[in-house]
């Protein structure tokens, strides 16, 4: 089965205004003889009912399981609205609005969006989105790095692994020092004392994950301060669980330069943790070192609020080597999701009790686990735990 | 105008509750607690429902329009992918599942793998990667770890001008040197340039096949041994691979490393923007440096292989956008082979009976044939204080998404089209006339509607360097 649609009348006509008696002339040209292959061997021309059969069995390989596994990846609850509003094929087969006369719904929603983003962390300017999580965290480094020309990361150990890992990948061929910072064997958390003894001149920022790995909300204020503290120039990177910001000090509470984190839990399915969205947010002065599209209000010719991509001369398709970073295709379709997600919770005192229905579940869970056989406590101290 | 959340925010019904069997009267330490408001809205089922269906309509798809647009294949997103990937059994999977009970999926990643292979004429590819400019860099992280295994260092990337954005950004992010290359006027390599600028530090050249302007570069076999001579690799921009399927392999060409856009060539949709999926190919010797985990097949169970210890290590969270994946695997199940050899034939039969239709009344800087896409220059039509982005302008009043303007660089007064093979003659018929009447009719004697353009959008012209001026980019 394929979705061309030319009949045997069309081809013929179309040939004969090109000028040519069959399509193979138009390889046969420039494509030296040696190249062209006689066959792949690739299975298929299913039918959509064959199609249908064929992947629900290899559905079936797969089991749906309550899922626990937290690391990330949630398996929140999502609104129908959700789904319905994402399943609009006007927002998932339209493309890129680089137009934006043609793509105001994508536009607008990717604005309010941004502004639902910055209402969260209480940051100045948020993108458009990134890919993920473990991404965002890699672009909030090269944005410090670009700011603040030191030689030194501090990342807490306590930041989820696989994000350390693709900041490891990342960062291979930069002669940048990256620095893990030990987290407290009792409380599982940061803290102050570690940042007053590892923070120096030469760093550019401060890397901390809050819920942390471990599930332990960190007390951000304390370690924003004692890095601006240390080196006033050093950065501080908050990585953050947005649903968590409800009821946890928000980036702009703790002076944080930059806030990023993973959108998942914002109405995305788990999808083997690959549907995701990352988020960044930023000060109002490092708007300009954004990494990605952001859209902006404008007006149009009739004095109509409107809205377009902005800024764009930070990006590859205008400055290539030069742009702040090689992003184009980002994950817009699920901050639409995101954006819905967070609209109709009933406004802030609801979603304060969205964010403690899950701080309360997770202690529930942690303190009934802790009794079974076999299984106890990683850390012993007085500890506050969110999800992990 | 529709309104913004924050506007419509009322003490109504919430559209969404919470259960309440949980306690949520728990203590949050004072040091930890947040102080500030969020002003988050409250807004009813219906009125997010019609908010969100308004804003949709405001804009243009593929399933309301024509996208002439290249560079990007707008091709038609099959409905069988989505359905099938809202099967609750793809997408309600968690990551760290122990991996017997997600085979169905590994079975997926692996299979596509292997039929990217066959389609590309590479020996292994990492799916991880969420787009094709992640692709890329992930490709040129490759590139740096071999050579730095071999113990040599090479600096430089070489990237054409008639490039897309991405190449050389990637290639700075990966931390190398981009040297660029002037193109001939149809895009294609000079030999006798690009042995000039070959010296024994350059990694590799990136090249896109068929090039920006839907060139194929006949001479790829001998820009291929140069480069090797060199002990070069050749990266293979993947963003055109809908004008070769089944018809030639960037592996045969000699690439070493190329990356497939999954949102392109295999009919998994843009979603406005992402997410997408740009999956990574090597040849061989370079497989150890891919991205763990890999996915094996032990016996007949699918198994993650996170033992590879030259690996760049990975370049995001998890597996990779996997329903972007399973869509691009559903296309490549309903197509098979000769369908998608079928897809590529039709896309370039397309292309070219367009061109035929405009060859002979506008510039055509790469010559009267093309491959899936061909770029016009408008430089010597444009009259009347008319600029390119005018016309695309005009083309959205009369229904159609605009081509791809000032791209290639290159070419002046650049209009980049590509229909894709599920366009229809009559479809391409009516956007010839339309196209052809905005330039030769309506610039001499009505350039006014031009200039005016867009009046049939729900919002008219608008301004983006005031935006960019002073930016609103928030509530």
């Amino acid at each position: 089965m394929d979705f061309t649609l030319q009949n045997k009348k069309d081809k013929h006509d179309m040939l004969k205004a090109i000028g040519i008696k069959n399509i193979k002339e138009l390889f046969d040209l420039v494509i030296q003889k040696i190249l062209k292959i006689k066959k792949i061997n690739i299975s298929g021309g299913k039918t959509e009912q064959e199609l249908l059969n064929y992947f629900s069995n290899i559905a079936l390989t797969n089991k749906v399981l309550t899922s626990f596994r937290g690391a990330g990846i949630y398996d929140h609850f999502i609104p129908s609205l959700v789904g319905e509003i994402i399943g609009r094929s006007e927002f998932w087969t339209s493309y890129t609005p680089y137009q934006a006369e043609a793509s105001q719904g994508t536009l607008q929603a990717i604005f309010e969006y941004q502004s639902l983003i910055c209402a969260l962390t209480g940051m100045d300017t948020a993108n458009a989105s990134l890919y993920d999580g473990a991404t965002a965290v890699t672009e909030a480094i090269l944005l410090a790095i670009r700011v603040n020309k030191k030689n030194k990361i501090l990342i807490s150990s306590a930041l989820h692994p696989e994000y350390i890992q693709t900041i490891k990948t990342y960062f291979e061929n930069y002669s940048i020092k990256i620095i893990f910072l030990p987290i407290s064997k009792k409380k599982g958390n940061i803290e102050k004392s570690i940042i007053d003894m590892f923070v120096d001149d030469d760093t550019i920022a401060v890397i901390i994950q809050s819920p942390n790995y471990f599930g332990v909300i960190e007390d951000m204020k304390t370690l924003s301060f004692a890095t601006k503290l240390k080196n006033k120039k050093s950065m501080f990177i908050a990585v953050v669980n947005p649903i968590s910001l409800a009821i946890f000090q928000s980036p702009s509470e703790y002076d944080a330069d930059i806030a990023v984190g993973e959108g998942q839990s914002l109405g995305i399915t788990m999808s083997v943790g690959g549907n995701t969205c990352g988020f960044m947010t930023v000060k109002k002065t490092l708007e300009w070192k954004m990494p990605g599209r952001i859209v902006g209000q404008s007006i149009d010719k009739n004095n109509q609020r409107g809205f377009v991509l902005t800024l764009q001369s930070r990006e590859q398709h205008i400055k290539g080597g030069k742009a702040t970073s090689n992003i184009c295709t980002n994950s817009s379709l699920n901050a639409l999701a995101g954006c819905v997600f967070l609209s109709g919770w009933g406004g802030d005192i609801e979603f304060k009790n969205l964010a403690k229905i899950n701080v309360s579940k997770a202690r529930y869970a942690f303190e009934k686990i802790k009794t079974l056989n076999g299984f106890k406590s990683k850390f012993h101290d007085n500890f506050f735990l969110m999800n992990s | 105008m529709e309104k913004l959340l924050n506007e419509l925010s009322s003490k109504c019904n919430s559209a969404y509750k919470l259960n309440c069997d949980t306690e949520t009267d728990i203590e949050i330490p004072e040091n930890l607690k947040r102080k500030s408001d969020l002003g988050l809205p409250n807004i009813s089922e219906i009125d997010l429902l019609r908010h969100f269906t308004n804003l949709s309509r405001k804009n243009y798809s593929l399933s309301t329009c024509f996208y002439p647009l290249g560079s990007c294949t707008m091709k038609h997103n099959p409905l069988i992918n989505e359905r099938i990937a809202k099967n609750r059994a793809f997408n309600l999977i968690h990551p760290y599942q122990p991996t017997e009970t997600m085979q169905g999926i590994l079975k997926i990643i692996y299979n596509l793998e292997r039929d990217l292979c066959e389609i590309s004429g590479m020996n292994c590819f990492s799916l991880q990667q969420a787009a094709g400019a992640h692709g890329e860099f992930t490709g040129l992280l490759v590139i740096a770890k071999y050579f730095k295994s071999i113990g040599q260092k090479r600096i430089h990337i070489i990237v054409p001008d008639s490039a897309h954005g991405t190449n050389s950004a990637s290639a700075v992010m990966a931390g190398f040197n981009v040297i660029p290359l002037k193109s001939n006027p149809d895009g294609s390599i000079s030999i006798l340039k690009l042995k000039k600028i070959l010296t024994p530090d350059v990694a590799g050249i990136m090249l896109t096949v068929p090039n920006t302007l839907g060139v194929f570069e006949k001479n790829i076999l001998e820009i291929s041994k140069i480069v090797h001579k060199n002990g070069s690799l050749l990266y293979y921009d993947g963003a055109n691979l809908n004008a070769i399927m089944g018809i030639v392999k960037p592996g045969d060409m000699g690439f070493d490393v190329m990356h497939i856009n999954l949102h392109k060539t295999f009919s998994a949709p843009h979603g406005g923007g992402g997410p997408g999926s740009g999956p990574v190919g090597v040849k061989t010797f370079l497989e150890p440096f891919l991205p763990v985990p890999r996915i094996k097949k032990k016996k007949s169970k699918f198994v993650l292989d996170y033992e590879k210890h030259n690996s760049i290590g990975r370049v995001k969270a998890f597996f990779g956008n996997f329903p972007i994946i399973l869509k691009a695997y559903v296309y490549i199940k309903s197509l098979g082979a000769k369908g998608l050899k079928n897809a590529s034939e039709q896309a370039v039969l397309n292309a070219n009976y367009m061109l035929s239709k405009f060859k002979n009344k506008i510039t055509v800087p790469a010559g009267d044939k093309c491959m899936h896409e061909f770029v016009l220059s408008l430089k010597s039509l444009l009259k009347n204080n008319i600029k390119t982005v005018d016309i695309a302008k005009r083309l959205l009043d009369y229904g159609y998404y605009s081509p791809t303007i000032y791209f290639p660089l290159i070419v002046e007064e650049a209009v980049m089209i590509e229909p894709t093979e599920t366009e229809s003659k009559k479809t391409l018929d009516l956007f010839i006339n339309i196209f052809n009447n905005i330039l030769f009719e309506e610039m001499s004697k009505k350039p006014h509607k031009i200039k005016e353009a867009p009046v049939n959008t729900p919002l008219k012209r608008l301004n983006e360097i005031e935006a960019a001026r002073k930016p609103v980019l928030k509530w």
